[in-house]
């Protein structure tokens, strides 16, 4: 049994993708496929390398998303600044986390909204000049000047909701 | 003449054919090269050579004297490439069941590609002609008529049916040579009454048969802009008899009204497609298209012959390309047609059952994919199909291939789609409200804006009236549907 990692719906084992919400369930690399090729009835097997996918890297991360609507953990990684956003078409840069899968668009997060720097221990914020603003407890901070953040603090961009979890 | 071949290969069949599959081929085959319709150069020996084959294979004595003496087998030649991709190759041995995905790719060999002659189409076009088809409709789809009138080749044989409540054959099949008067015959249908589809869809199918035979390219292109009511199940039951004749049956769906689901039913069942016309003037590109895919078939039919083992089931089939569209589920299954140009594959879905205790491997799948294809001189002997996977203890740690799961991450939209409808149907509206924003989610991420706002414009249809406008329903499904094709992209 799997669980969506998105809207907890259980697929059964080998689902790719889950039935309920669509998100992707399982990884694929690019470079590496498997093929099996019939021929009159035998089956040749081209010898598929037997490789495991890279462990997630939780080890060093000192801070985690709780995503308040979807109930999910969003780890990041070990880096010390990263911006956060959502994917769309046709954009130059990218956010390091892409909250997309979190109906971002729809809580009105922009494409570069805000990003958390650790500095010296003092972890903060700074709003990147978004639509729709960034909020930590409800009070919205002005663009454009790092804001420090605590453990617990609630984090809404646009309507999008988290609370800060450090470790 | 090409050099002698053995007689299993001049039948089409496998050296492993049964008895039935013999007497079934030569049929075939005598069919096909029948002196009297024939008047080719050559194929009169060919008749001969089949009369012999037979006489020495429906001969078990014979046969095994003559299976002695043959050279050893050398690969069957077959004329697809062939490739499968499975989402894994082995299961877990748990209590639960399990999911493969599995990928058939197949593209006309190149030898036989350049051997292919174009064999005459035998097509009819069977219109709906009730009162709901006035104006701009009936005109395009008139105008259309002609063009393809033009279009014909000497050889061709071409009817058109028109209906509504009863079915008039207007222009009977024949060999077309572009007449006037056929023309004018077109010009002069006037619309009126109601539709009743399996009227038109019949005598569509008496005109398509008279002239049906393996050397031909058959071919029904029913239009409608309407349901028909109560005359569904014999629409299926003609559309399977359709199928086992070699005929295939296309629907062009024009506007909101029609059933879009009636229509895939009736097309899927032969391995057609069912398109939808939003707008009037689509009518001219897409019947075209269908046309032009008719005149460029390499095989007009795949179907496969399939066993699966008893803890196996296909619980999804669709056909991604050309012409994509869903895969009924019977056997055999009717996979449709392969183009000369251009891949064909289709998704297969299984739901794997607990495998037995002392299981080692689970036969997905087993059974051969027989063609028919008139372009070609020979009939094509059947692919063996056989999927196997095994069974393991530990959780398999390999990626899909990325080709697979890239088909599947848009036929999983697809299908939230069917699922948002059937919610709709059973009244369980939050749901299909939450699959819908689900859709709409991903394809605003994808770039898909315009089919987005479709989808949150029926969210809303939803929230207000209880249900989805036809419409809308029919321009999402048919929207998710062309977002499988590659390459260009009707928006």
């Amino acid at each position: 049994m799997i669980i969506c990692p998105n809207c907890k719906h259980q697929e059964s084992d080998g689902a790719i993708f889950c039935g309920e919400c669509g998100m992707q369930l399982v990884q694929y690399e690019q470079a590496q496929t498997q093929t099996q090729k019939f021929t009159s009835g035998q089956s040749e097997q081209t010898e598929a390398p037997v490789r495991s996918y890279p462990p997630t890297q939780q080890s060093s991360t000192w801070v985690t998303l709780h995503m308040l609507e979807s109930g999910q953990i969003l780890p990041v990684s070990d880096r010390s600044e990263f911006t956060m956003g959502r994917i769309s078409d046709n954009q130059p840069i990218m956010p390091d986390v892409d909250l997309s899968p979190y109906r971002a668009f729809d809580h009105g997060v922009s494409r570069l909204h805000a990003v958390i720097r650790r500095n010296s221990q003092n972890p903060t914020i700074m709003d990147l000049g978004s639509s729709n603003g960034t909020y930590i407890n409800g009070a919205r901070i002005a663009p454009n000047i790092e804001q420090p953040i605590r453990h617990g603090d609630i984090l809404a961009l646009g309507k999008l909701k988290m609370q800060i979890i450090m470790s | 003449m090409p050099k002698k071949v053995d007689f299993y290969t001049l039948l089409g069949l496998l050296r492993s054919a049964t008895k039935e599959e013999i007497r079934r081929a030569y049929l075939k085959s005598v069919k096909r090269l029948h002196p009297d319709s024939n008047v080719a150069p050559g194929e009169t020996e060919l008749f001969l050579d089949v009369q012999q084959a037979y006489q020495v294979l429906s001969d078990p004595s014979r046969k095994s004297a003559y299976d002695a003496a043959l050279s050893p087998e050398e690969q069957p030649k077959f004329v697809l490439n062939q490739n499968i991709l499975l989402s894994r190759n082995q299961i877990t041995r748990t209590a639960e069941s399990q999911l493969v995905y599995a990928l058939l790719e197949f593209s006309p060999s190149e030898e036989e590609k350049a051997k292919t002659k174009s064999a005459p189409l035998n097509i009819c076009l069977a219109l709906d002609c009730s009162t709901s088809m006035k104006g701009e409709k009936m005109d395009t789809v008139k105008q259309t008529a002609i063009q393809l009138i033009r279009k014909l080749k000497p050889q061709d044989i071409f009817s058109i049916v028109a209906f509504n409540d009863k079915a008039e054959v207007l222009i009977p099949a024949t060999r077309q040579s572009g007449s006037q008067k056929l023309e004018t015959r077109i010009r002069l249908l006037q619309p009126s009454g109601g539709t009743e589809i399996f009227q038109g869809l019949q005598a569509a199918y008496e005109e398509t048969r008279r002239y049906a035979n393996p050397k031909t390219i058959n071919h029904i292109i029913l239009l409608t802009d309407g349901r028909t009511y109560g005359d569904e199940p014999q629409c299926y039951e003609l559309a399977s008899e359709a199928a086992e004749r070699g005929i295939g049956i296309s629907g062009l769906g024009i506007g909101s009204e029609w059933n879009d689901i009636f229509l895939d039913q009736v097309a899927s069942t032969t391995g057609g497609v069912s398109m939808l016309v939003s707008q009037p003037k689509d009518i001219e590109r897409l019947l075209n298209e269908k046309f032009t895919n008719l005149s460029n078939t390499f095989a007009e039919s795949l179907s496969l012959i399939f066993e699966t083992s008893e803890n196996t089931n296909i619980n999804y089939a669709f056909r991604l390309q050309p012409e994509t569209n869903p895969i009924l589920i019977q056997n055999p299954l009717q996979l449709g047609a392969v183009l000369r140009d251009g891949t064909f594959s289709v998704m297969l879905e299984f739901v794997v059952q607990p495998p037995e205790e002392d299981a080692e491997t689970v036969t997905l799948l087993q059974g051969q994919i027989q063609i028919i294809a008139a372009n070609l001189e020979m009939p094509p002997i059947p692919i063996p199909i056989h999927m196997v996977i095994s069974v393991t203890e530990k959780v398999n740690p390999e990626p899909p291939p990325a080709s697979l799961v890239q088909a599947l991450s848009k036929l999983t939209l697809y299908r939230l789609q069917e699922k948002a409808r059937s919610e709709v149907s059973q009244g369980n509206y939050d749901k299909a409200t939450e699959h819908l924003q689900r859709m709409a989610t991903h394809l605003l991420a994808q770039g898909e804006k315009s089919l987005a706002k479709t989808i949150l414009m029926e969210m809303q249809n939803l929230e207000q009236e209880k249900k989805l406008s036809p419409d809308g329903v029919k321009a999402i499904k048919y929207g998710t549907r062309a977002l499988l094709l590659p390459g260009e992209r009707i928006r």
